[in-house]
């Protein structure tokens, strides 16, 4: 299991002085979620929005990248075997 | 998980959670090699507010660009090639010397990545969710954008049918200035609201 540490080495560009992550989890979890629209419901956005705005309305005070969390573990549940 | 070297903190649950998703969804052959990496420095690099500042500059300079924005933002907004699922059905709001608008997605924290990159994160808060909604004027002012009671606040809800973006009002002292220029002058916080240039 390897994680994306070189991200953690990058030179992360700041914008308004912030970070877009906080930490690199933060970041794999994005871009897997990327990954499984992109690759597992052909671009459509749909099916992983129902499942964040139900992550975030089941705990709405839960950091929002937990709740994203969440959705993707809900969402990929429903992914066929 | 993988060796975090000098970090003495155990890795946290909600880490070992996205550890499990990757193995999880690498095995069903949905990441393919180096995904995560491209994703993440496209979103750092290539879409960020910067395409947003293109498009405000650009209305800053052409009128008819402007009025084709504020008619239609999809539309004028993909003149740029800027678009794609989160960047549809775009409303671009003019602020000006009466009314300022400030966007916020009190349900799921919606937000037009396509034009202003990953939302910063007190955008995803629960407070800022709250309370932009309920005294922005007082938010405002906390975040550092005291407003005259006589300028109007207007509190756009973003949803998943409509993402809003703010046009600033072009600085004064910026009347010589080029194009490229101005986009540099448009930060992130002036598109969302929560900052005048």
């Amino acid at each position: 299991m390897s994680t994306p540490l070189s991200l953690a080495d990058l030179d992360l560009p700041r914008r308004n002085g912030e970070l877009a992550f906080d930490a690199p989890w933060q970041s794999t979890v994005f871009a897997l979620a990327a990954a499984v629209v992109e690759h597992a419901f052909a671009g459509d956005r749909e099916p992983f929005r129902q499942q964040l705005i139900a992550a975030v309305t089941a705990e709405p005070g839960r950091p929002y990248w937990e709740s994203w969390t969440a959705a993707l573990e809900a969402l990929a549940q429903t992914l066929p075997e | 998980m993988s060796d975090k070297g000098h970090h003495l903190a155990p890795v946290s649950p909600v880490e070992q959670r996205v550890a499990a998703l990757e193995a999880l969804l690498t095995e069903r052959g949905l990441v393919p090699e180096g995904f995560i990496e491209d994703v993440t420095r496209r979103y750092e690099s290539e879409i960020g507010p910067m395409n947003g500042a293109k498009v405000v500059a650009r209305a800053w300079v052409d009128p008819g660009y402007k009025e084709r924005l504020l008619a239609d933002g999809t539309a004028a907004i993909a003149e740029f090639g800027f678009g794609g699922p989160e960047g549809d059905h775009m409303v671009v709001v003019e602020n000006t010397a009466a009314v300022h608008n400030v966007i916020v997605c009190t349900l799921c924290s919606c937000y037009p990545w396509p034009v202003l990159g990953l939302p910063p994160a007190w955008y995803k808060d629960p407070p800022y969710r709250a309370r932009m909604v309920r005294e922005p004027r007082v938010l405002l002012a906390e975040m550092g954008c005291p407003l005259p009671d006589e300028i109007e606040i207007r509190v756009w809800d973003s949803s998943a049918e409509v993402r809003y973006l703010v046009l600033p009002q072009r600085p004064p002292g910026s009347a010589g200035m080029t194009e490229a220029e101005l986009a540099g002058l448009v930060t992130r916080d002036s598109m969302i609201g929560v900052a005048r240039l």
